[in-house]
């Protein structure tokens, strides 16, 4: 897919929108912009929002999740430019934390953390997502973000998942982290009170801290509209500089450059599920993952040179 | 012979045509509280069995998607029904206290479905056209009419204290559950589906309880652990399988 193919995309489902077309039958307008393997692909994801399919009891669907990766695909091999650092890091098999850094407003790291993992790592699985949670009240994308992974982020959500040996990503700056300004980018935020910590603990899981450098470029949030936040329900309105002002094409990312690193796993099932109670710990460990995703940040940050180019 | 176990079983889920919200209430709220005082007066009871609902939890956005049965306080109780079904748990509860001798159990069943019942759900897949939240897919969890009779059974077989979920394994999508019942799907933009089946049931549709409304919107699961657990019971349906049971049917 080029680039002047995925503007003509967006202009085409921009017009299918204004027209007042539903949004899927819009893309199907859209889609005829695309080249043929992209088109097919689409085509076949709209027959398939539609169809019959077999899913997880999380409702995740693997096949769904297969049908849009080319589309990730493309943001990561063309549009970001991802590189990649230590993904055999991760442990191949049962329970993993991945903890990683968050920003852009939209949870775009999560799906190219995702994608990393299924390209670089020797024995590929899909991970699965801690999400906001007021995403999960709205249309579409409620549906949507099920279909290829992400749960409601809630500690009993993350400890069941990890019972069942999955690889679980959280992101513990949460709305912390995708409403800060742009000015302070790549610091990271508190990490909550540590409550993804007292999960590993309780399930005996390692937690691999993961840096993504690039995804703080994507939006540069200049301001916010609080008004129209709270009007919306949503935690925060940005304002950058395509958004709202350019409406949905405002939504398009930014092409930086990306960097993702899987750091070492730090081992807890040493511990034993009872230290998940030790605050002590807990906040030590927390402050260790931290610490490691910071400098991971940094170094990587240096190592990728300029945001855009 | 002397009774030495109590089943309640009828509880109303929805309430039937012409019957008001506060009759529902009376019967649910005070019919159990005087079943639990004659109770009182039977020396030889040794176990009650109240079949109540996960309705208790609610359907929220934001819920974790298996409620442990720890879980009642996450959130506000939001419909009359959650309400009564609270207040008969809270009577429920306190009369255990007061009565150690007797084991209490509360088993939470999710909505059951089989050819041989009529519920709210089977009279859902049963409509010319089944709506839903336009853009919304939640998780539904069921219970099949087979695994709710023996869940009830191992309760009396096997009394333990306190509430246990009843609900099949898994959970299966709205939009490929009305498929399997091959049914099709009538997507409603979220504020036009109250007004939009408000209608329906004025020209002798089915009418739609709050907690269904909200099922429809954001599903709820529950964690069947204790079940299979303490009570000893294993369903023999999947949610996928009950459904796909009862089309066929």
């Amino acid at each position: 897919m080029s680039e002047p193919g995925a503007l003509a995309f967006m202009r085409r489902l921009r017009e299918g929108l204004d027209s007042g077309l539903e949004l899927p039958e819009a893309l199907g307008r859209g889609a005829v912009a695309l080249p043929g393997e992209a088109r097919d692909t689409l085509e076949h994801v709209l027959r398939r929002l539609e169809g019959d399919n077999e899913d997880d009891e999380w409702g995740f669907d693997e096949d769904f999740a297969d049908l849009v990766e080319p589309f990730f695909g493309f943001l990561y091999d063309r549009w970001w430019r991802v590189k990649v650092e230590g993904a055999h890091r991760v442990p191949a098999h049962g329970r993993v934390l991945l903890v990683s850094n968050h920003a852009g407003i939209l949870p775009w790291d999560a799906t190219m953390i995702s994608v990393a993992l299924l390209r670089e790592h020797p024995l590929p699985r899909h991970p699965r997502f801690l999400v906001l949670n007021w995403a999960f009240d709205l249309p579409w994308i409620s549906a949507f973000i099920r279909k290829v992974g992400g749960v409601v982020a809630s500690p009993y959500n993350a400890l069941r998942l990890l019972e069942q040996d999955h690889l679980v990503a959280v992101f513990p700056e949460g709305v912390k982290g995708t409403g800060k300004p742009f000015a302070e980018r790549y610091r990271l935020q508190r990490f909550g009170r540590g409550g993804f910590v007292e999960i590993a603990l309780r399930a005996g899981a390692p937690i691999v801290p993961v840096a993504v450098v690039g995804s703080e470029e994507i939006y540069p949030k200049l301001g916010d509209l609080p008004a129209v936040a709270r009007a919306l329900g949503a935690p925060f309105f940005p304002v950058t500089p395509t958004f709202p002002w350019l409406g949905p094409l405002g939504a398009v990312p930014l092409p930086s450059k990306w960097r993702i690193e899987f750091c070492e796993p730090i081992a807890t099932a040493h511990y034993g599920p009872d230290a998940a109670s030790d605050r002590g710990l807990v906040l030590e460990l927390t402050d260790q993952v931290r610490e490691t995703v910071q400098q991971a940040v940094y170094a990587n940050l240096v190592r990728r040179g300029a945001a855009f180019v | 012979m002397e009774a030495d176990t109590v089943v309640h079983n009828s509880i109303v889920r929805q309430p039937g045509p012409g019957m008001s919200a506060r009759a529902m209430h009376d019967i649910n709220v005070i019919g159990s509280l005087q079943l639990l005082s004659a109770c009182g007066q039977a020396p030889t009871i040794r176990a009650i069995v109240i079949r109540g609902s996960a309705g208790i939890y609610g359907a929220e956005p934001h819920a974790p998607q298996f409620f442990g049965e720890e879980m009642t306080r996450l959130f506000p109780l939001r419909t009359r029904f959650q309400r009564d079904v609270a207040e008969i748990e809270n009577y429920f509860e306190t009369y255990s206290r007061r009565h150690p001798d007797i084991t209490c159990t509360m088993l939470r069943y999710q909505p059951a479905i089989g050819p041989s019942l009529a519920t709210q759900i089977t009279r859902y897949l049963s409509q010319p056209a089944c709506p839903t939240y336009l853009g919304f897919d939640p998780r539904i969890q069921l219970v099949h009419e087979d695994d709710a009779l023996d869940s009830l059974v191992a309760a009396i077989r096997r009394p333990v204290r306190g509430a246990v979920n009843v609900a099949a394994r898994g959970t299966i999508g709205l939009a490929r559950m009305i498929r399997m019942a091959h049914r099709p799907l009538l997507p409603i933009a979220g504020p036009l589906f109250g007004p939009i089946v408000g209608a329906g049931r004025r020209v002798g549709l089915d009418s739609y309880s709050d907690d269904f409304r909200r099922l429809l919107r954001y599903g709820r699961g529950v964690d069947i652990g204790r079940l299979e657990g303490e009570l000893g019971h294993r369903p023999r349906y999947s949610t996928v399988e009950a459904v796909r049971q009862w089309a066929a049917a």
